[in-house]
């Protein structure tokens, strides 16, 4: 079952590709310069001196309308980007306008996010689908979380009472009482190691995925970020090492060349998921 | 979009997958007529399943009063109402499944309940459609009714949550067709709680993953039936395999009663998800509300069961709910005793038709005292 439905989706991935690059080259955004400033390991700076030298490039965000549930309006029309790199890791800085700051999660309570893409293995002639990529041609996903944001912010294991402040506790709750080993089956996705569910380490989801459905964490996540809301606008640093370990990131070198793709969800309008706003291929250099 | 055939609506549908049907078909039949709401099922389901934090309010299994509780609050008259009016009067359903009624971009039609819809799960326990006049209670049939339904998952053959997760996070399982959602893969963008017309996926906002009920599949795996079933006070509860339509087994309690007595009726048929927990509908409650509810022959439903104490297979077919904690392959009705079998063919229980009686003498001699109850 799973396999025709994939099949169906990919064709029609393709032929959306396709049509994309086609609409790109009448109106190609400008290309992005990563700058090499100095320092060393994360740039995980948001909004500081260090960004004043970045070129800032204006990236039209496109209605998702290729993969079910489709989202024709999305709500956030633009993003500026800026990119920096010091040699061993790159950052990118996102900020949006967005007048409702999201980032607490309810059921019919959706957070913010941004996520960018990269291709794993950039090939000028024959890049990856911008729509996450192909089977044969992957991109990694590192997807920012307003939640999780709010998560490393608090410092602590999210309670009941952070959602809702006058919840009482349970009578009993077993992973109180239980070793860790014992407790775990208790704990649902964060015991089995998911990592939207594990609060605290990183804001920002390191994944990689082939196509529509793919998306997959990544077994040596070391993307990381931070993010402000701060005047109506989120301002978000995303940022990975050059020389990633593990598989399904990309490799990638000073003066080298890439692409990147923006996508991004508005979490008072219910965005979430394939309901999403994103961006077609955005040339991007890394300074000498 | 695959065509499928959903024997529920007696017709073929839409469905976003091909209609591959699994090895064997759990299943769940109910009787509403026993229940009275003591939420043992609940609580069992409860101390089992959910008792982690963020799912505090989240009940897998639970019984509310009908028509006017719910869980979570409007579930079933916020989808009817978006479904609109369906012609449901025909064997062959003509009306439009929930996968035909899609709008354009999605898979289902389907809604987001707000997060308060899940804050009274026990709302409206007990109302009855009206105010009971004076000396209304004598009267025949009652002018006011209200009847108690118990929920789980329905692990649809061709379930909602699963057509509308669009990263395949649910899946449904070859060997016994229980619908799980993949805690390692789901992302929580709450597609499945927006697409089950049940209702029956939730969101945990502590993992920010959605949950559901799992069929208690390591008690079936082991032959067993699911903790809800196993300490029902009430015994209302079957959980075995239903055959795939055509191919049903007159000695299997659960397609006898569903296909050949036809005494237990899907929730909500129309719905084309083809559920797999089946209730026997009250008899007590007016047709039309449960035509809409349970199907168009829901009367035959009503009246074989009011006359199954004439009947001794389906006699014998009910008094097996909750007679075992074993899985019921196969069932008899022999020399007054209803006898059940696990695949095996090994014996399981023999319930009685009429339990022995023992009279007692009023006053026990041995402790000098008068008995409070006799027999």
């Amino acid at each position: 079952m799973k396999r025709m439905f994939s099949t169906l989706f990919l064709a029609a991935a393709l032929g959306m590709c396709v049509a994309g690059v086609s609409q790109a080259a009448e109106s190609a955004p400008e290309s992005l310069q990563a700058l090499r400033v100095s320092g060393k390991g994360p740039i995980t700076d948001v909004g500081g001196a260090i960004w004043s030298q970045a070129k800032a490039v204006k990236v039209a965000m496109q209605p998702q309308v290729v993969a079910v549930p489709t989202n024709p309006t999305p709500a956030i029309k633009e993003v500026t980007v800026r990119s920096l790199h010091n040699g061993e890791w790159l950052a990118l800085q996102l900020e949006w306008q967005d007048y409702t700051k999201s980032d607490t999660v309810v059921v019919d309570g959706f957070a913010d996010q941004i996520a960018i893409e990269l291709p794993v293995v950039y090939d000028e002639k024959s890049p990856p689908s911008p729509m996450m990529g192909n089977v044969g041609s992957r991109v990694n996903v590192l997807q920012w979380r307003a939640s999780m944001q709010k998560d490393l912010d608090r410092g602590r294991e999210m309670k009941i009472q952070d959602i809702y402040p006058n919840a009482p506790d349970a009578d009993l709750y077993y992973t109180d009482r239980l070793s860790k080993e014992a407790g775990q089956p208790y704990l649902g996705a964060k015991g089995l190691g998911n990592a939207v569910a594990l609060q605290g380490s990183s804001p920002v989801l390191d994944m990689m995925a082939e196509g529509f459905g793919t998306l997959t964490a990544r077994s040596q996540p070391q993307a990381t970020g931070k993010g402000v809301y701060k005047d109506g606008s989120w301002h978000v640093t995303i940022t990975v090492p050059m020389a990633p370990a593990g598989e399904n990131a990309p490799k990638l070198a000073v003066g080298g060349k890439t692409v990147v793709a923006v996508a991004v969800w508005d979490g008072g309008s219910q965005e979430v998921g394939s309901r999403k706003a994103w961006s077609d291929w955005v040339n991007l250099s890394l300074g000498q | 979009m695959p065509k499928v055939m959903n024997w529920q609506i007696g017709r073929e549908m839409d469905y976003p997958y091909e209609g591959k049907r699994p090895d064997a078909q759990f299943a769940m039949i109910i009787d509403t007529n026993k229940c009275i709401s003591c939420q043992t099922c609940t609580v069992a389901c409860k101390s089992t399943w959910t008792s982690g934090r963020g799912q505090e309010y989240m009940f897998w299994n639970n019984v509310e009063t009908k028509p006017y509780g719910f869980y979570p609050l409007g579930w079933d008259v916020n989808i009817l109402s978006r479904h609109g009016v369906q012609d449901i009067s025909g064997p062959v359903y003509a009306g439009k499944t929930l996968f035909e009624s899609a709008p354009d971009g999605t898979m289902v039609l389907g809604y987001l309940p707000e997060d308060v819809d899940y804050a009274n799960p026990n709302i409206s326990e007990d109302d009855s459609v009206g105010q009971m006049d004076t000396g209304g209670f004598l009267q025949m049939p009652h002018m006011q009714w209200m009847y108690y339904l118990p929920r789980i998952c329905n692990h649809c053959t061709y379930p909602a949550c699963l057509a509308s997760c669009p990263r395949q996070s649910i899946y449904k399982r070859p060997e016994d067709g229980i619908v799980l959602i993949d805690q390692s893969r789901c992302q929580g963008y709450r597609e499945c709680v927006r697409g089950c017309p049940y209702k029956k996926p939730f969101f945990n906002s502590v993992t920010r993953t959605s949950e559901k009920c799992v069929g208690c599949y390591p008690a079936v795996e082991q032959g067993r039936q699911t903790q809800c079933t196993m300490t029902c006070i009430g015994k209302i509860r079957l959980q075995g395999f239903i055959s795939p339509p055509g191919k049903e087994r007159e000695d299997n309690p659960i397609d006898y009663l569903v296909r050949i007595a036809k005494v237990a009726k899907p929730l909500y048929p129309q719905f084309g998800l083809e559920p797999n927990v089946y209730y026997i509908p009250p008899i007590h409650v007016p047709s039309p509300f449960l035509k809409q509810m349970f199907g168009a022959d829901v009367e035959a439903a009503q009246q074989a069961y009011r006359k199954a104490a004439d009947d001794n297979k389906l006699l014998s077919a009910l008094l097996l709910f909750g007679s075992t904690p074993s899985i019921i392959s196969g069932f008899s009705a022999q020399n007054g005793q209803a006898i059940a079998v696990n695949k095996k063919g090994e014996e399981l229980v023999r319930v009685p038709f009429k339990e022995p009686i023992f009279v007692r003498p009023g006053f026990d001699e041995q402790f000098q005292t008068h008995r409070s109850n006799a027999t």
